[in-house]
């Protein structure tokens, strides 16, 4: 610092000159104290105005003459101004922000705007000393205010918003910057044909990466073992290694953040409590990122979900299929006889599907698988004794007849007796597995049609009949939705609820398809879904 | 592009210059303003008595406040005025000017912050009254007047505006058709100045009768009814080359 003036004891006097005529004007360069700006260790700069406002004082340039004019485009013009009386305000490169290089290329840049008012109330004056002792005093013509630009890479308004929306689920925030990092070299590698600037911007973000040490959150936490690390490949390892250990390395971090804090452009330094709320990693030595791995996590359970999921839908894809084609019972078959016994499988089913979560449906395909089981099985005991009574291609039926064992246990009703019946009709039916879906129908068609004409003392036989108390699931209740519209089974069993009609669910399905049988109602294929309906 | 993207003369900022930054009050600045000859304005006192008071004392000639209204001579600037020191903390102030060629200069950085306060005198007191009243005093005024004004507008037969113009129309008369050729040949040039006609102007720089004009018009030009260049007509496509910025001739086929 200069000192201004020998002083003695008592005090000495200087004159003030006030020059005219300076062509030179006088404006105040402030810097905010925490950048630690000086200027005497600049070694070049250069400054210039920034116009990159001008586009928007500037009008849309019609071209005033040739191709493209109108004429008197520009009385017209000004002519609605005055009438609307816009006022535009000029473009004054004497306000423009100032732009201030220092140091070259590798530099600091600044960004000087310029600070209102200063010459409104007061004056501003620059006393120098000369060297005759004397002051001179300069009038301030301008104050502009001077913020270092960061030289890192920051994210736009877009990129934000969608790194906020990932907030939750990305674990490690202080590596997004350097993923992006290393998916734009990525990139850059792989143009390499345009590679000549490229590989010249990428190593310089590398080095900028190394060098801009102060700037960026990040970069500090990376150099915490190092202070210069040049290789981005170092700085991405330690990166990835740092982010799996936890409050040491970030107290290292904040360590060298403290020491380095100083060129850092006004980012808040790092206290104590910044890192409290954050999520921290498992302390394992895994070798991919941290953002990766609640990506990979979402992808495995979600394949984990179906899997567990996978039987228990099969089967209740199954079971609905039949229900669509009701009684397509070789399916059915298949699917039970390849777990279990009907009951046991259907109890499992149900277990199954209660377990997976699917509760919504379960109860509903499971009466439905019971339902399609006991219509199934009234079915089941007339092809026997219709014979070869089926379509030409039902081996089904065909292979019916060699079996009077079934025949005698058709007058048991129970579900036990359907399993029995139901294993031996597979054992038969295995061969026939290839049945194509129309076959069958067709099958079931004639064959449903038996059921009505013979079964009609079985169903009211040995099984448990609907008790009398039951006011809701009659025939006439049936009879009543399916003249109304078509319905599947599904449908007719929600009228029925089992709360409501204080049957069991086994009842409810039973004394269901029995009346269904006894009705006989019209079927019809609305969206793939079997629908019965009744026209009176 | 901006030619003032230049280097910035450093050669103080090394050597470290210091500088004073002092706020002087706006009537202090206006005196100031009125120094003569080398512009010496006053001088500065320092005294290191323990505290390092800093003092200006301006100049005799400069007291003399111009003030509009009143006599000049009660009322006078007062002489002493101390100045508060303040600290340069918060910021790092440099000073750099511009000079008229666009040259940048650093100046050199600010050491000391100052504020130049007026010694609180009588005429110190006595001036400010006079700023505060002329400050108060509005722009606009409303006075009364005695006599209603029945100068401006008096009660004529006809406006000379009016009588001129019904003379120019006689003098001109119905505009007169021409000649195809000839109004085909004022178009195009017309069109070669510009792109874009409105149908008055165009009859204007013809002198033809609307009816006629259109005729014309129909024939070489179609009407632009929407768009930019609304309800204008332009010349037919074959009949203009437009480039960029050259004007041709439309050329007749």
């Amino acid at each position: 610092m200069t000192s201004l003036g020998n002083s003695s004891s008592t005090g000495t006097e200087y004159i003030v000159r006030v020059p005219k005529n300076t062509s030179k004007r006088y404006n105040i360069m402030a810097f905010n104290a925490g950048d630690k700006v000086n200027c005497s260790t600049w070694t070049q700069a250069r400054m210039e105005r920034d116009m990159s406002n001008r586009r928007m004082y500037g009008e849309e340039e019609t071209p005033e003459a040739g191709a493209g004019s109108e004429f008197g485009k520009k009385q017209r013009e000004e002519a609605r101004r005055k009438k609307y009386g816009i006022i535009t305000k000029e473009f004054k490169v004497e306000d423009q922000p100032w732009l201030l290089k220092v140091n070259g290329k590798a530099g600091r840049r600044f960004k000087g705007l310029k600070k209102g008012g200063v010459t409104e109330n007061a004056s501003y004056y620059i006393f120098t000393q000369c060297a005759d002792g004397a002051f001179e005093a300069f009038p301030v013509h301008g104050w502009y205010n001077f913020t270092p630009q960061a030289k890192h890479r920051t994210l736009t308004a877009e990129e934000a918003e969608e790194e906020w929306g990932r907030r939750n689920k990305v674990v490690n925030h202080f590596s997004i910057m350097l993923q992006r990092r290393l998916r734009e070299q990525e990139h850059g590698e792989e143009e390499e044909e345009v590679a000549g600037e490229k590989g010249g911007k990428k190593k310089k973000k590398k080095g900028g990466k190394g060098g801009d040490l102060r700037i960026h959150d990040l970069e500090d936490d990376l150099e915490m073992s190092s202070d210069e690390s040049d290789s981005s490949g170092g700085e991405d390892g330690e990166g990835k290694s740092k982010s799996k250990k936890d409050i040491s390395s970030k107290a290292k971090a904040k360590k060298k953040k403290k020491r380095k804090g100083s060129d850092q452009e006004g980012l808040e330094d790092s206290d104590d409590g910044d890192f409290e709320g954050l999520e921290v990693d498992y302390m394992s030595d895994e070798s991919s990122s941290e953002e990766e791995e609640p990506e990979k996590a979402k992808p495995n359970k979600g394949d984990d979900v179906p899997k567990g999921i996978d039987e228990a839908s099969e089967s209740e894809e199954e079971s609905e299929e039949e229900n669509k084609n009701e009684e397509e019972g070789k399916e059915e078959e298949e699917e039970e006889e390849g777990k279990k016994t009907p009951v046991q499988t259907e109890k499992k089913k149900k277990k199954e599907k209660e377990s997976s979560g699917e509760s919504d449906s379960s109860e509903d395909s499971d009466i439905e698988g019971e339902t399609a089981s006991a219509l199934f099985m009234a079915k089941k005991r007339t092809p026997p004794k219709r014979g070869g009574r089926g379509s030409a291609g039902s081996s089904r039926t065909g292979s019916r007849p060699g079996t009077p064992s079934i025949d005698n246990a058709a007058t048991s009703n129970t579900l036990r007796a359907a399993a029995s019946k139901l294993e031996q009709g597979k054992r038969q039916a295995a061969t026939s597995s290839s049945d194509t879906p129309a076959a069958k129908r067709l099958k079931m068609e004639p064959s449903s049609q038996s059921p009505s004409g013979k079964s009609t003392p079985q169903p009211a036989s040995g099984k448990s009949t609907p008790s009398s108390s039951d006011v809701q699931l009659t025939e006439d209740a049936v009879r009543r939705y399916l003249i109304r519209k078509p319905m599947t089974t599904k449908d007719l069993l929600k009228k029925f609820q089992t709360k409501r009609t204080g049957l069991s669910s086994e009842q409810t399905v039973n004394v269901l398809a029995q009346i269904l049988k006894k009705l006989n109602p019209e079927r019809k294929n609305i969206n793939d879904k079997m629908h019965f309906y009744l026209t009176e | 592009m901006s030619d003032k993207g230049q280097d910035v003369d450093l050669t103080r900022a090394k050597q470290n210059t210091g500088v004073w930054l002092v706020k002087v009050p706006k009537y202090l600045s206006q005196q100031w303003g009125k120094a003569s000859g080398r512009g010496e304005v006053g001088k500065l006192k320092i005294a290191n008595q323990g505290k390092t008071t800093v003092s200006f004392s301006l100049n005799e000639e400069l007291t003399v406040v111009e003030s509009s209204g009143e006599t000049a001579s009660s009322v006078r600037a007062p002489r002493e005025h101390p100045f508060s020191m303040q600290s340069v903390g918060g910021q790092t102030l440099a000073v750099f000017t511009e000079s008229s060629l666009d040259q940048i200069t650093i100046e050199g950085m600010v050491v000391q912050r100052a504020e130049c306060r007026p010694a609180v005198q009588e005429s110190y007191v006595k001036l400010k009254k006079l700023q505060i009243e002329e400050s108060t005093k509005p722009l606009r005024l409303s006075q009364r007047l005695e006599k209603a004004v029945t100068t401006n507008y008096k009660p004529v037969s006809n406006h000379t505006y009016n009588v001129e113009y019904e003379k120019k129309k006689k003098e001109e008369g119905k505009r007169a058709r021409s000649d195809k050729e000839k109004v085909l040949e004022m178009l195009f040039s017309a069109f070669e100045k510009h792109q874009y006609y409105n149908i008055k102007n165009l009859v204007e720089i013809t002198k033809q009768p609307v009816i006629y004009l259109k005729e014309i018009l129909r024939e070489i030009g179609v009407y632009n009814s929407r768009g930019p260049h609304k309800s204008t007509w332009e010349l037919k496509p074959e009949y203009h080359h437009y480039q960029e910025g050259e004007e041709d001739e439309g050329t007749m086929e």
